[in-house]
């Protein structure tokens, strides 16, 4: 946080499941904090539940088998706008933008819909070897 | 905060299933464990408090699908009680809350179950 311009920016690596899930919500209780915000403010939850989504698939499916290479977070905000950026090493992903909310049957594949429609955008390349997903939400 | 989950039983019988941390990718086991836990005992009827549940992701979000499979599967009913905003937005926007009743706290869950 810079003077009366709201900045703030974040940035963490990890490689263990439970502790990037606790370092991805951390940063959004700083960035609440930082900029003033109440507990419940419903722009920074729907970010949150949409960084939870990627966040976890990055954690759980990010690496190559039998790797812990870090994943790469960042997280920033400027002109009332908060942007994510998580870079891991797995394979690549295919259809991302694709897929559809399941049936209410089924057990998993909501993740990346519900993201989809939480944010303003969510971005993905593939880059070099990495998988580069982007985040934003204008709160 | 990882998830921890305690069962206790209500006057009236119903299996109360406790939950408190984050119902994510990471805590979701704990709560199917639980779940598999009370049908092993027979038809259950269930009712999942979320009132201590700070966040839920669509792993957990799966976790209580599974669990209405396994209930219904043994001729139980399950109902949720007290899920924060976050976790309404999240059963809204899967349009699960079509699926699964919930009420505003544990006490009108269980009323007339």
């Amino acid at each position: 946080m810079r003077g009366g311009h709201q900045q703030f920016e974040f940035r963490a690596s990890f490689s263990d499941l439970a502790e990037g899930l606790d370092i991805l919500h951390q940063s959004i209780d700083r960035l609440r904090q930082a900029t003033g915000r109440p507990a419940d403010d419903r722009p920074l939850m729907l970010f949150e539940t949409a960084l939870g989504e990627i966040g976890s698939n990055v954690l759980t499916h990010g690496r190559p088998r039998g790797t812990a290479e870090p994943i790469d977070y960042a997280l920033w905000f400027d002109e009332g706008t908060v942007v994510a950026s998580l870079t891991d090493s797995g394979s690549p992903v295919q259809d991302h933008l694709a897929r559809e909310m399941p049936a209410h049957d089924r057990e998993a594949g909501r993740g990346l819909a519900m993201a989809r429609s939480l944010l303003d955008e969510l971005g993905y390349e593939r880059d070099g070897g990495m998988n580069r997903w982007r985040l934003v939400k204008r709160l | 905060m990882a998830l921890e989950v305690e069962t206790h039983t209500a006057d009236n019988g119903i299996t109360v299933v406790a939950a408190t941390g984050r119902l994510d990718v990471a805590g979701a086991p704990m709560l199917k464990e639980a779940i598999s836990e009370v049908v092993k005992n027979g038809p259950p009827r269930i009712v999942i408090d979320m009132e201590g549940v700070s966040f839920v992701d669509s792993t957990g979000l799966g976790s209580v699908i599974s669990a209405l499979k396994q209930i219904r599967g043994s001729q139980g009913e399950l109902r949720l009680a007290a899920p924060n905003q976050q976790a309404r937005v999240v059963l809204e926007l899967t349009t699960l809350d079509r699926v699964f009743p919930y009420y505003a706290t544990v006490e009108e869950a269980l009323t007339g179950f």
